[in-house]
């Protein structure tokens, strides 16, 4: 189109594995900026709701009353409502104080150790105002689903002993990961490049099955075997290979440098991805690519200021993929 | 919040006895003249962020 060249490639994903809170997925025929911008937009962009105000009532325990603010503010939040909410910076309906139903959700606590044995405060004593943001490990044990629902008793907040009570009101908003590292959905998410491994098969074959056997071993990662019929070096799991270099090294110490070419392929990546529990891993991601295509909403030029500069008008036609 | 302000109040380190300090008044037990206070927990709630 008018000699502009197009940039413009349509990304394919294929999703490996999916659990609640783990997501393993390809995402082919784009380049590393697009992958990385989604892994950092998954760890620190996608909203979910947390602990962010504590008023504290009474607090007659071990652990004074920031440590105990700050340990409520780390309990994830089930944040199924947080894309739809609003931030309560934004929120003209009211003065963000926890009786808003668009910003912000009210939890109470309040507990007294009258025995002689020590008693936990958990994530279980908070009682949530709005029964769909609970802390997650309330919601497994719910549904019996995710991690171990007999042996799950809650996130201990603070243990008391006879005597001790711990009474406040917790008011939990919408934010991302960028404020703070509470609002991160996000366990771990990594990408590795998809390696395309080459066999030079003659230089192989000119090797004894002793050294083949040597060579196969070098990997510190199970990435090649042997054929126990044919005796041939074969590819098990390219994946499992983690760029160490080791099998090359190997060749050359063997003299047969050029015995196994690999390479990053620099389109294809392979994403692993983790959820606190905050969301669903696989919604975690549909929520980040909706995020990010917020953000590229907001560059976008409108018609008129892409005709009148020249530079933006490449950019306008690049992202058209005109 | 509360309509008048609880006065802040004191231990004294030697007797236990309360005290109830005003802005400009000497740190001192009023009972045994010692002058290590310590101060209670107010009864107020105490608001926090959670960061």
């Amino acid at each position: 189109m008018d000699g502009v060249v197009s940039y413009q490639r349509f990304p394919k994903i294929k999703i490996r594995e999916v659990k609640d809170e783990y997501l393993k997925f390809e995402l082919r025929e784009t380049d590393a900026s697009v992958a990385n911008a989604l892994r950092r937009v998954m760890i620190s962009e996608v909203p979910t709701i947390a602990i962010d105000l504590v008023e504290i009532e009474v607090n007659s325990s071990v652990l004074n009353d920031e440590f105990i603010a700050h340990r409520l503010g780390l309990i994830p939040l089930t944040s199924d409502r947080a894309m739809s909410m609003r931030f309560s910076r934004d929120c003209d309906a009211c003065d963000g104080d926890g009786q808003c139903e668009y910003c912000s959700v009210e939890f109470q606590l309040s507990v007294r150790c009258d025995q002689d044995q020590t008693l936990d405060v958990t994530s279980q004593d908070l009682i949530s105002l709005d029964p769909s943001v609970v802390p997650v490990d309330v919601a497994a044990r719910s549904t019996s689903s995710g991690f171990d629902a007999t042996e799950n008793r809650g996130i201990i907040i603070v243990k008391l002993r006879r005597g001790q009570e711990l009474r406040l009101r917790a008011i939990a908003r919408k934010g991302i990961g960028k404020d703070h590292a509470k609002w991160s959905p996000a366990a771990t998410v990594t990408f590795m490049y998809e390696p395309d491994i080459h066999i030079n098969e003659d230089m192989m074959e000119s090797l004894s099955l002793e050294d083949k056997r040597n060579w196969v071993e070098s990997s510190p990662t199970k990435v090649f075997d042997i054929d126990p019929s044919t005796h041939q070096v074969v590819v098990v799991d390219p994946e499992a290979y983690t760029y160490d270099e080791e099998v090359i090294k190997k060749a050359e110490a063997m003299g047969k440098p050029g015995l196994v070419e690999i390479y990053a392929k620099d389109t294809d990546f392979i994403f692993t991805v983790e959820s606190t529990g905050a969301i669903k891993s696989s919604q975690l991601v549909l929520n980040a690519i909706q995020v990010l295509k917020q953000k590229l909403d907001a560059v976008r030029l409108t018609e008129d200021t892409e005709e009148a500069d020249e530079q933006f008008g490449e950019l306008g036609a690049h992202m058209r993929g005109g | 919040m509360d309509s008048q302000p609880e006065p802040v109040s004191y231990i004294c380190g030697d007797c236990g006895m309360e005290n109830t300090l005003k802005p400009g008044d000497v740190i001192q037990c009023r009972e045994c003249g010692y002058r290590i206070l310590y101060k209670k927990r107010t009864r107020r709630i105490v608001q926090y962020e959670a960061r």
